[in-house]
């Protein structure tokens, strides 16, 4: 009883893999798709109600170069410690300007911190530049559009649109799976 | 579980000269225990199975190529908002219906409308669950049936106040009832005067 007691601890430790911090917890609609998200390659582009957008991908040297090339882009200059930092964070809401002030916080003060959406509308348009950096990076992301049930069609519509400007004409929505059909 | 030491007892009990005297191997393994099903429960409530299902959905690349397709197979949704689902079929003076997302509403309607791709589809998938195909197999001929030329063809638009999980309803549907060619369009101002009217 015990060897097997540890035989499952090994198991579930090995299996387990810690949820990241989200900076907001949406809740996705269900439908009857069965098809997986894969593991690697993914970026998340996350509407929550309101239509704030949260913004991740994944591997840390590819978060690294493209956070380089947005502070570019921007004019916003980050420091090694800073880019390093970003590297190992996951999903982020706040414009360029506004990670500089973000970053250097420690884990509670970034918890504190209020994100209010990476910026996407046409006089500051972010999330097209983080997606066409992030493409540019690496080709083999696949978007996975992550929407809340109460998210309004209007701010779905304009990151698809974002998403067709830059080339991304197949994408994946991010459901739960319903439970009796 | 504790084990108590009684190895007095077995050294002189031979009569002879007492051979090596053995200490006993045992320990006290209780805490360990403990400590390992406290890691097992730790880690059993602490996994997530459930890994997020995705659904893929396709934008046409360029709306430049437009196809002609016929107006009795085209079937229009429109989403408004406070759930509001109305469907009109063909393309001149259309006569809107409001429906809703249940499986008696909208399903209904399109399966009614798509009858002959999903009766050949739903032979499909019954051979597949008997085991009679395998699952590439299946695939491949249910991508060809919902290829079907002569297939119903879906034209999803959503106002701009409309939720987003209807839409994901609808896209669905749209598995649901294997409708293979469908797209997601913008609504036009005619189109948002007829759902606020109905």
């Amino acid at each position: 009883m015990v060897d097997l007691a540890f035989l499952l601890v090994t198991f579930f430790m090995l299996t387990t893999k810690f949820r990241a911090d989200e900076p907001v917890v949406v809740d996705t609609p269900s439908s009857i798709s069965e098809i997986k998200l894969p593991d690697i390659d993914i970026m998340t582009i996350t509407i929550a109600p309101g239509g704030k957008l949260y913004f991740n991908i994944d591997g840390k040297k590819t978060r690294e170069s493209v956070i380089q090339k947005m502070g570019e882009r921007y004019k916003v200059e980050f420091t090694d410690a800073e880019i390093k930092r970003f590297s190992v964070l996951s999903s982020f809401g706040l414009p360029l300007q506004d990670l500089k002030t973000f970053l250097p916080l420690g884990e509670e003060g970034r918890r504190l911190i209020k994100q209010n959406g990476v910026p996407y509308d046409s006089l500051d348009n972010q999330l097209s530049d983080w997606v066409r950096f992030s493409r540019l990076e690496n080709p083999q992301f696949r978007v996975a559009v992550k929407g809340d049930r109460d998210a309004d069609y209007k701010s779905v519509k304009r990151v698809i649109e974002i998403l067709q400007e830059n080339k991304v004409n197949r994408f994946n929505l991010i459901t739960n799976l319903e439970e009796n059909i | 579980m504790s084990e108590i030491n009684h190895d007095q007892g077995t050294a002189g009990k031979k009569g002879g000269k007492p051979t090596q005297k053995r200490s006993s191997t045992h320990i006290d393994m209780t805490p360990m225990v403990d400590l390992a099903f406290l890691l097992l429960t730790f880690f059993m409530l602490t996994t997530t199975f459930s890994k997020p299902k995705t659904m893929e959905v396709n934008m046409p690349v360029d709306s430049k190529d437009s196809t002609k397709v016929s107006e009795l197979g085209t079937i229009t949704i429109l989403l408004g908002k406070n759930n509001k689902v109305v469907w009109y079929q063909g393309l001149k003076d259309p006569t809107p219906m409001i429906t809703n997302l249940s499986p008696t509403g909208l399903r209904k309607t399109l399966i009614e409308k798509n009858s002959k791709v999903y009766a050949t589809a739903s032979l499909l998938r019954d051979s597949l669950n008997r085991g009679l195909v395998k699952t590439d197999e299946f695939k491949k001929r249910l991508g060809a049936i919902k290829s079907d030329k002569a297939g119903l063809i879906v034209i999803i638009k959503a106002q701009d106040e409309s939720s987003y999980s209807n839409l994901v309803d609808v896209l669905d549907e749209m598995a649901v009832c294997h409708i293979g060619r469908y797209a997601i369009v913008d609504i036009t101002p005619v189109e948002i005067e007829m759902i606020e009217k109905i």
